[in-house]
């Protein structure tokens, strides 16, 4: 019941466990964001350094900022190592990340929709290091992004 | 206060520079999260213990950048930025700076 063949049993099981666990948050996560995202359709998102469409309200603009983490499961890790002997895009963590980027921005649109503004200007969004395991080499990626804001009331012309 | 992390503040006029502001803080969160967190990376999905640990990490360092601002007699801050770095794993740096002014709403 030891040696390698239990070593490699081991493995085996976190690979299926990763690859099943793991596409079923990433699905569910994906289908969350889309949802959102059409939810928050009319909010006025851009990355521009002054207020497009600025109309004067009652309330000051204001920072806003929101930071998540997202794990990799051990079935894209191995993937990813699998990468790193061939060499080219790893897809596995790209999702990854553009999975934390939505959901940062996300994050901030609804925080700035709750407080009663209608648009943020001047979007920044960060990878964040949490405790160095973002560059070891060990494997276990995860990702953080912190992506800030100004909030603003803006005036939709069609609206 | 006013927080932004534009270079101005629209509807208000920026009458006076007060200077540089900062805060920073490593936060740590303790060994359980840590390993939790060594468990979600076989299965995938948000880290919502380093993502708490951001978020704390960014309110304090906030906190202490509008404390200066505060001692300088700034009634507002722009052009805020942060920062992050990782010091040993498990605990994160944050970095919050920003310019202190002082802003009139624009009659």
């Amino acid at each position: 019941m030891s040696g390698p063949l239990f070593q490699l049993t081991i493995i085996l099981f976190l690979i299926g466990l990763g690859w099943l666990a793991g596409s079923r948050a990433e699905k569910l996560h994906l289908a969350r964001l889309e949802r959102r995202e059409k939810n928050n359709g009319l909010f006025l998102v851009s990355q521009l350094k002054n207020y497009p469409a600025y109309v004067d309200g009652n309330l000051p603009p204001r920072l806003i900022v929101a930071e998540t983490v997202v794990a990799s499961d051990y079935f894209k890790t191995f993937l990813a190592g699998l990468r790193r002997l061939f060499g080219g895009e790893v897809r596995s963590f790209q999702s990854l990340l553009s999975r934390a980027r939505r959901e940062s921005t996300q994050r901030v649109v609804e925080q700035a929709r709750a407080l009663g503004y209608n648009a943020i200007c001047n979007l920044r969004v960060e990878s964040a290091d949490v405790g160095g395991s973002t560059g070891s080499k060990k494997g276990a990626a995860m990702v953080a992004i912190i992506a800030s804001a100004t909030a603003y009331q803006c005036h939709f012309p069609n609206a | 206060m006013i927080v932004t992390n534009t270079e101005t503040i629209a509807g208000y006029q920026i009458s006076e520079m007060k200077g540089l502001v900062q805060g920073n803080t490593v936060r740590a969160k303790h060994a359980g999260r840590d390993i939790a967190a060594g468990l979600k990376n076989l299965v995938g999905g948000e880290l919502s213990g380093y993502t708490e640990l951001l978020t704390e990490s960014r309110r304090q360092a906030l906190e202490r950048m509008l404390a200066q601002a505060e001692q300088l007699g700034a009634n507002a801050v722009v052009n805020v930025r942060f920062t992050t770095s990782a010091v040993t794993s498990g605990a994160a740096e944050l970095y919050a700076y920003g310019t202190a002014v002082i802003a009139h709403p624009v009659a």
